[in-house]
């Protein structure tokens, strides 16, 4: 693909820790297209909040990381803080999790949203505030102008979480990574960002990277799904192809995390299945397949060699020796 | 087809209401608690603060220096010296008072040498870590090592007393201490979302260690401030009782513990009342430390 927006090929993380070393990405490739919804899904520690960081240059140095990540043609691993300076807010913008702490609580947020745009652009203070309420409405901010001038701690989880998504939209970004947006949030207002992203992702023509361990909201919002687990990619597709009619999961790990949301529609005082056994310690995986111990369809080959990933069908990649069949809907 | 309701009386009338599980009254005890322990305190201080500093403007005290030996010994309550006089005559009150401006002088001017060098040192050290901050640390440690009243003794040995040189060699304990504080609360703020928020944003690194840092350790500092204050106060009046601080004729608390010490037993005033006095204002600036960290919720 030559016409994406942001390229990843062979991404590869690894830290030093107590003179260990530990993979926390591994071989990761994927490609983000303008405008497009790439959701990557997992559970903890399965490295996709560290993926997105090695592409924002936000891990710690001494990180080793490998591979590419091209936005555009221009290569982003690798670039320092002042080079990298000039593509964060313009090209490339994150949202993290937690929007109780992901503000200054000593600053006005107005500030902290104003801030943003004159490091990037040379405008004046006045023009500064109104660009800020601009994007305090563009946010669906109640009150924009009032809410300008308050703390942090005047604001709900939601607003919050709203002033955020202003500040990384204030240069206009091309990407955008929301890093668990969403989950720090009940439910409802986790809807409601939901959907305010993506109708700020139609205004703005903009790439959106949602990072969850939610499939039921990759379900719904992404166009790509990729998924997760111990470091690499184990299935990746178009939305279309995994959920709904038609849809196909053929990783068992996908599976399992699917059979694993609970549905209204279940009879009451059933037990939930769940993904039995805890993530692999990164820092000892197992020889073959890195899900294989908990997996209960997993024969000799899968704990010998581990499954390369493939693209099997159309736009639909998997890393299983024995799939599901049929997408393996129980 | 539906039974007509029976009718039917209740054997006792309501139950009473369930006990509410917050006490009002006592919240009120807490809240009133609350403010007693800062307001309390700072009230002490302020009055301290005005008497030193103030009243010497408003009311013409006898000298703090010299005295006429025949009105020495006089007890307190005497016309004209309403804590007595010592043994040289000198009027005690005057003593306090300029004793007094001399320890908040000393305390206070310390405590920002310590914040302008060792906190700022301590945000640099804390910000960039690395071996800025190997560097930093370890030039900390090596001055916290040092015993500071010895190396207090040492400076006004080499340099002969005086008030500056009192403040040079406290610095010496100061700077290190605010420093090691900042740094630690440095840490802890960099460690927090925002900071990479704010670097994401594209902010540069000295406009985060003024806009996001400063604002963000300035409780801890502050509070750390007032406890310094009074360790600083009582050092140098253990510097002045050792006779190497504040050089005579200048009062100061110390040196009027060292002149009564020799006649302990006979006028132990001269003794309690400086001590009493340095007693008050350290009590008053920990009390104050406590109750504002208790407030800011600081470390």
């Amino acid at each position: 693909m030559t016409d994406a927006l942001l390229e990843v090929e062979d991404l590869r993380v690894t830290f030093a820790a107590g003179g260990r070393e530990v993979r926390a990405v591994d071989s990761v490739s994927f490609a983000v297209s303008p405008g497009a919804t790439l959701a990557i899904i997992g559970e903890s520690g399965s490295g996709k909040t560290v993926s997105c960081r090695a592409i924002m240059g936000l891990l710690p140095t001494g990180t080793a990381i490998g591979g590419s990540a091209r936005l555009r043609g221009t290569e982003l691993l690798g670039l320092s803080d002042a080079q990298l300076r000039r593509h964060r807010g313009s090209d490339l913008a994150m949202v993290f999790q937690d929007p109780a702490r992901s503000l200054n609580p000593t600053m006005r947020i107005g500030l902290q949203i104003t801030e943003a745009i004159r490091t990037h652009r040379k405008v004046s203070k006045a023009e500064a505030q109104t660009q800020a309420i601009e994007l305090l409405r563009l946010v669906r901010m109640p009150a924009a102008e009032r809410r300008f001038h308050e703390y942090p701690h005047q604001l709900s989880g939601g607003m919050r979480q709203r002033v955020m998504i202003a500040m990384a939209l204030a240069c206009r970004p091309k990407l955008l990574i929301a890093d668990e947006a969403t989950t720090a949030l009940d439910v409802t207002t986790q809807a409601q960002i939901m959907e305010l992203l993506l109708e700020l992702q139609e205004e703005l023509d903009m790439a959106l990277i949602m990072i969850s361990h939610d499939l039921g909201l990759a379900a719904s919002y992404a166009d790509e799904v990729i998924v997760m687990y111990a470091g690499k990619i184990v299935e990746q597709a178009p939305a279309a192809g995994l959920f709904g009619t038609g849809g196909a999961v053929r990783m068992r790990y996908t599976r399992a995390l699917l059979d694993a949301i609970p549905h209204l529609e279940r009879p009451a005082h059933t037990q939930l299945p769940v993904v039995g056994g805890r993530p692999p310690d990164p820092t000892a995986l197992p020889s073959g397949c890195s899900f294989a111990p908990r997996c209960q369809y997993a024969e000799d080959d899968c704990r010998a060699t581990v499954p390369a990933l493939a693209e099997h069908a159309p736009g639909h990649r998997w890393a299983c020796w024995h799939p599901c069949e049929n997408g393996g809907a129980a | 087809m539906a039974a007509p309701l029976p009718d039917v009386t209740l054997a006792s009338p309501l139950p009473p209401p369930l006990p509410s599980l917050v006490n009002a009254r006592r919240l009120r005890t807490q809240r009133v608690g609350r403010a007693l322990r800062l307001w309390v305190p700072a009230g002490v201080l302020i009055l301290i603060l005005a008497i030193c500093f103030l009243l010497p403007l408003v009311v013409s005290l006898p000298s703090s220096t010299k005295g006429n030996i025949i009105y020495n010994n006089e007890p307190p309550f005497s016309p004209g010296h309403i804590l007595g006089t010592d043994v040289q005559g000198v009027d005690i009150f005057s003593q306090l008072v300029y004793g007094g401006q001399v320890a908040f002088e000393v305390g206070v001017s310390v405590t920002i040498i310590g914040i302008a060098i060792g906190g700022t040192l301590g945000v640099i050290a804390g910000y960039f870590g690395g071996w800025v901050d190997a560097v930093v640390s370890r030039v900390f440690d090596i001055l916290i090592a040092f015993p500071a009243l010895v190396l207090a003794l040492v400076i006004a040995e080499g340099l002969g007393p005086s008030e500056m040189h009192t403040i040079w060699a406290l610095s010496v304990f100061g700077i290190p201490a605010v420093g090691r504080v900042t740094r630690g609360a440095t840490l802890t703020i960099r460690g927090l979302p925002f900071m990479t928020a704010a670097r994401l944003a594209g902010t540069r690194g000295w406009r985060i260690i003024t806009r996001h840092i400063v604002p963000n350790i300035a409780p801890t500092i502050v509070t750390f401030s007032l406890l310094g204050i009074g360790v600083v106060i009582i050092l140098e009046g253990a510097l002045d009782f050792l006779g190497y601080g504040i050089p005579a004729p200048t009062a100061s608390w110390g040196k009027m513990i060292a002149n009564g010490q020799q006649i302990l037993s006979a006028q132990p005033e001269y003794v309690l009342i400086p001590s009493i006095a340095l007693l008050i204002t350290v009590a008053a600036l920990n009390m104050l430390g406590d109750a504002l960290r208790e407030r800011w919720g600081t470390q």
